[in-house]
């Protein structure tokens, strides 16, 4: 089974092409420059590179989120657009559980935290066992809140993810020798992380009828913020009612 | 099914709040136009959230392109190119169609084509009136644009004149709010000055200089609004109706006075097109045709349905720009703030 892998949901523009769950190619990009413009000509040059057709594709995995809401929507419209004219499946998976793979065979906790904005991370914990397993999340944290909650079970977790450039210090300061970081190449989005949750994602669905649609749903975990100001708004006004009643 | 000749174009827009795409064969006939608009999502909140567009066109995008396609009968292996709006627009809203359209260009194999949304409005014309004689005049009035074009050729196009600040459609809407009449603005303060007396408020027209093909409606939304404001602060009634029909007949007068001074300035012009989603307004469209009456200048707008952003005008402007042969590269971004 070939596959292709996109997951363009933090500043990274990350590609793989793989072969049942093995790493065959992979494109990895942290510069300036948007997903928009670099993501087909990386596509082209990785499968020219590869010496892969895209019509040998078996299906293709597409990370939906948490993260950037446009790299989101970028990375589900680019994978449906594909997907669409190749008439090939589909699969989802979150930014959380692909990255999980940064931690594979690893003794720690695994906690993913990636930059979330208004001073919150998106934020999964997991257990290597053979496989990734979730044990906590995903959701939105405040830093402080995380913490907090690290602490009281006193386990030593292995940090990857974007947030934990800028968070180096300060989980050192407030963890001590519980915190374990690796290089920023390790805990940035890759391709090959990609893959693997992919191939897992695809042994999991195969036989699912709903993933030959070819329809992934992005994760944003957050709803926009005109929603969120319009059901306080509601709420508000159904307090004020009972109020009055 | 499209014989193996035809010039076969899916046009996709997302540029705002409608998610839509359309097959248009040989540059003339239109075999599918679905729209899928976000009024409806959008309404609660008084006017379009960005970032709620972005996601319902990315819910939407695949569907509307599929829906295209099966009712056109035809399959990604029968188009010739995929056209698609890259501004200007709201920039998340625009990178989903981006994203959709480069990605099912190349898998197809075929060019992708980068269209100005401007030029599809304009190019709305062509799908009913195909064999208009250039040069054209072209009013284009939308919620971001108000410009007067002159084009001698397909895609060869100089601007006459623009808005120094608020676009026409971008008054109606503001006025709308003001007036508590709901979103979209246009059709709403259409049918409030339906009933309403145009001479009971004295608001400006701004011509500017003499000679300039320049538009202005600040000063037109500021008075609107001073009027408001006086109003509530004495605790006098406004009349809504009046105040829209007054208001309505102001930008019509500008708009037509301008577009009046372009056809003097220009003999050789035969042609007037109407483009945007203004060109919606019948007043304008009347005060227009009354003022060509008579004469030798022939006058077309699209019809209602292709004067809100729509992907059959971008597949007829990708008509042209295919057989020219302008194809965009696999670079191409969004462009929120492009112009003519």
């Amino acid at each position: 089974m070939k596959y292709l892998t996109i997951d363009i949901t933090t500043k990274v523009t990350a590609l793989s092409l793989a072969q049942d769950g093995n790493l065959v190619g992979e494109g990895f990009l942290h510069t300036g420059k948007t997903h928009s413009e670099r993501l087909i000509p990386m596509l082209d040059q990785l499968l020219n590179a590869a010496a892969w057709q895209l019509e040998e594709l078996d299906f293709i995995g597409v990370v939906r989120g948490p993260g950037s809401f446009t790299g989101i929507r970028i990375g589900i419209a680019t994978a449906q657009g594909l997907a669409q004219v190749l008439n090939i499946p589909l699969v989802g998976m979150t930014s959380l559980d692909a990255l999980a793979w940064a931690g594979w065979g690893r003794s720690e906790n695994i906690a993913v935290i990636l930059d979330a904005r208004k001073g919150e991370w998106y934020y999964a914990c997991y257990r290597y066992e053979q496989t990734m397993v979730c044990i906590d999340g995903p959701m939105a944290i405040r830093p402080e809140e995380l913490i907090s909650k690290l602490k009281r079970n006193e386990e030593q977790v292995f940090f990857v993810g974007d947030a934990a450039k800028g968070a180096k210090q300060y989980l050192k300061e407030n963890l001590g020798v519980q915190a374990v970081i690796p290089p920023e190449y390790h805990y940035l989005p890759r391709g090959a992380y990609a893959a693997c949750e992919a191939w897992k994602q695809w042994l999991k669905a195969k036989d699912n009828p709903d993933i030959a649609v070819g329809t992934v749903l992005p994760f944003y975990i957050r709803l926009s913020e005109a929603e969120v100001n319009y059901r306080k708004k509601l709420s508000k006004m159904k307090h004020n009612k009972e109020k009055e009643i | 099914m499209a014989g193996t000749k035809d010039i076969v174009i899916l046009g996709i827009e997302t540029s705002c709040d409608e998610t839509s795409a359309a097959v248009l064969v040989n540059g003339k006939e239109l075999k599918s136009h679905i729209i899928s608009s976000q009024i409806e999502t959008h309404r609660k909140y008084g006017g379009v959230v960005p970032e709620i567009a972005s996601r319902e066109h990315c819910l939407h995008i695949k569907n509307v392109v599929e829906q295209a396609l099966t009712q056109a009968e035809v399959d990604f292996i029968d188009l010739s190119a995929i056209a698609v709006t890259y501004g200007p627009g709201l920039v998340g809203s625009l990178l989903v169609g981006v994203a959709a359209a480069k990605a099912m260009a190349y898998a197809a194999g075929i060019p992708l084509l980068g269209i100005n949304h401007l030029e599809g409005h304009v190019y709305a014309n062509f799908l009913e009136h195909p064999n208009l004689e250039f040069p054209i005049l072209c009013l284009l009035a939308s919620g971001g644009h108000t410009n007067l074009i002159l084009f001698k050729g397909h895609l060869d196009y100089e601007v006459l004149g623009k808005t120094r600040d608020d676009a026409a459609g971008e008054a109606f809407d503001k006025i709308a709010r003001a007036l508590g009449l709901g979103y979209p603005g246009g059709p709403y303060i259409q049918k409030a000055a339906a009933t309403g007396d145009p001479k009971a408020f004295n608001l400006p027209r701004a011509m500017l200089e003499a000679e300039s093909l320049d538009f202005s409606f600040s000063g037109l939304k500021s008075a609107v609004l001073n009027t408001l404001n006086i109003a509530r602060m004495k605790g006098e009634h406004v009349d809504k109706n009046d105040l829209a029909a007054s208001f309505q007949e102001a930008v019509v007068d500008v708009l037509v006075a301008k577009t009046k001074r372009a056809l003097l300035k220009l003999p050789q012009v035969k042609t007037l097109a109407l483009a945007g989603g203004v060109a919606a307004n019948s007043l304008l469209r009347e005060a227009l045709a009354k003022e060509l009456e008579g004469g030798d200048i022939r006058f077309v707008y699209p019809s209602l349905k292709l004067c809100t952003d729509n992907g059959a005008m971008i597949a007829m402007a990708g008509y042209y720009h295919f057989i020219k042969g302008n194809y965009a590269s696999w670079k191409l971004n969004a462009v929120p703030g492009l112009n003519l």
